[in-house]
C-alpha cells in the first residue's frame, strides 16, 4: 500500500509541476482529504443501520442457527478440526451473512485451537489453510452493507447487483475450496 | 422492495425469539463509530492521492498508455483503482467504490460492476496476515496462491456477470 501510495503521490506532483500546475497541488490534496470527510458521513447511514440490525440478527441466535446447519458441509471441508469445529461453523456462519465483524472473533479463536493441536508450530496445518481459503474468498447470502452504500448513493435499485454478486463470489469460493481439497488429499483421486 | 421484507422478517423473528432489539440494535449501530474512525484517515491519504493524480493530468495520460490492454480485457478504466486496493485494504476499496458510484453513479455500468466486485472480493492479505500473525504461523504452505486464484475468479466472474446481467 505504501508504494502504491507514493508513486501516485509522486507521479501526481511530477505531472503538475511539468505541466505548469504546480501551485493546483495543494488544492488538489486538500480537496481530496476534505472529500473523505464526506464519504464518511455519506457512507455512515449504511454502517450505522447494518451494524446495528446486523446484531440484532445475532442476538436472535441467527449465526448459532446457521453454524447448525452447516455440519455436513464442516465434515467435508475441516475432517480435522477437533475441538476447533465449533469456532469454525460460527466463523463462516457469521461469514456467510455478511458479519464480518463477528466473523473475525471466531475466526481467531479457531486458529488459537487448531494451532494447540499443531504438531508443527509455526507451520499451517490443513485446517488453518482451508479456514483462510474460505475467509478470503467471503460468500455472502445477503451483501447488506453493500446494498446499503449504494442506497445512500442515490441508487434507484440498490439490490439490483446482489444476483451477480453473489454467483461470482460463489465461484471464488468454489474455487478456493476445490483447490483446497486438492492440495489437502492428493491420495484420494488415485484410490 | 426485497429489502424491506428482509428487514421485516429478521425484526419479527427476533421479536419472537425475544430479543432486545432496541438494545441489540444500539450496541451494533454502536461498533460502526470505530470503524468510521478508522475508515477516515486511510480515505484521507487515498483521496488526497488520487485527487491530485487526477488533477495534475497523471491519470489521463495512464488512461490513454493502459486503454488498448484493458480494452481488449472488457474492463472499465475506472475499475482499475478498486482492482488494486482491494486485497490490501477495505477502507481504500469502499473509497475506490464511492468514487465510482460519485462520479458515475451506482446504476452506470461501471457503478454496478463496481458493486459486484467489491461484494464478490475480500481484503485477502489483511485476512492473512491477521488469522496466521494471531498464532505466528510463519509457514502459510498453498494458503496464498489460493487466495490469489479465489481474488482473480471473482474478479474475473463479477466483471463477466456484470456484462451478462447489466449489459456489455
Amino acid at each position: 500500500m505504501n508504494i502504491v501510495l507514493l508513486l501516485l503521490l509522486l507521479a501526481g506532483i511530477a505531472a503538475s509541476l511539468l505541466s505548469g500546475r504546480g501551485d493546483g497541488v495543494l488544492a488538489a490534496l486538500q480537496d481530496g482529504t476534505a472529500n473523505a470527510v464526506g464519504t464518511v458521513l455519506k457512507t455512515s447511514g449504511a454502517y450505522l443501520l447494518w451494524m446495528g440490525l446486523l446484531n440484532v440478527a445475532e442476538q436472535a441466535g441467527l449465526v448459532r442457527a446457521l453454524s447448525k446447519l452447516l455440519s455436513p458441509v464442516l465434515r467435508l471441508l475441516f475432517p480435522d478440526a477437533g475441538r476447533a469445529k465449533e469456532a469454525i461453523s460460527l466463523n463462516l456462519a457469521a461469514n456467510l451473512l455478511g458479519m464480518g465483524n463477528a466473523a473475525t472473533p471466531y475466526g481467531l479463536d479457531a486458529m488459537r485451537l487448531l494451532n494447540e493441536a499443531n504438531p508443527r508450530p509455526g507451520v499451517a496445518t490443513n485446517a488453518m489453510c482451508v479456514l483462510l481459503a474460505v475467509n478470503a474468498s467471503c460468500l455472502e447470502v445477503f451483501p447488506a452493507t453493500l446494498v446499503g452504500l449504494r442506497a445512500s448513493f442515490g441508487s434507484t435499485d440498490p439490490a439490483a447487483v446482489v444476483l451477480p454478486t453473489l454467483l461470482s463470489s460463489f465461484a471464488a469460493t468454489a474455487a478456493a475450496v476445490i483447490l483446497c481439497l486438492a492440495c489437502t488429499r492428493p491420495c484420494r483421486s488415485r484410490s | 422492495m426485497p429489502v424491506a421484507v428482509l428487514i421485516l422478517a429478521l425484526l419479527l423473528y427476533a421479536a419472537i425469539r425475544r430479543v432486545n432489539v432496541f438494545e441489540a440494535f444500539r450496541a451494533g449501530a454502536a461498533r460502526a463509530l470505530p470503524l468510521m474512525k478508522t475508515i477516515l484517515p486511510t480515505l484521507a491519504v487515498f483521496s488526497a492521492a488520487t485527487s491530485l493524480f487526477r488533477a495534475s493530468g497523471a491519470a489521463d495520460a495512464l488512461h490513454a498508455l493502459l486503454a488498448p490492454v484493458l480494452n481488449a480485457l472488457g474492463v472499465d478504466p475506472a475499475l482499475v483503482p478498486l482492482l488494486l486496493v482491494r486485497p490490501f485494504s477495505g477502507s481504500a476499496a469502499v473509497g475506490a467504490l464511492t468514487d465510482v458510484f460519485t462520479r458515475y453513479g451506482p446504476d452506470s455500468r461501471v457503478g454496478l460492476t463496481a458493486s459486484v466486485l467489491l461484494g464478490s472480493s475480500e481484503t485477502i492479505f489483511y485476512t492473512l496476515a491477521l488469522y496466521f500473525g494471531s498464532v505466528g504461523i510463519r509457514r502459510t504452505r498453498f494458503t496464498v496462491p489460493v487466495a490469489l486464484f479465489a481474488m482473480l475468479t471473482s474478479a474475473a466472474c463479477g466483471i463477466l456477470f456484470s456484462n451478462l446481467f447489466f449489459g456489455a
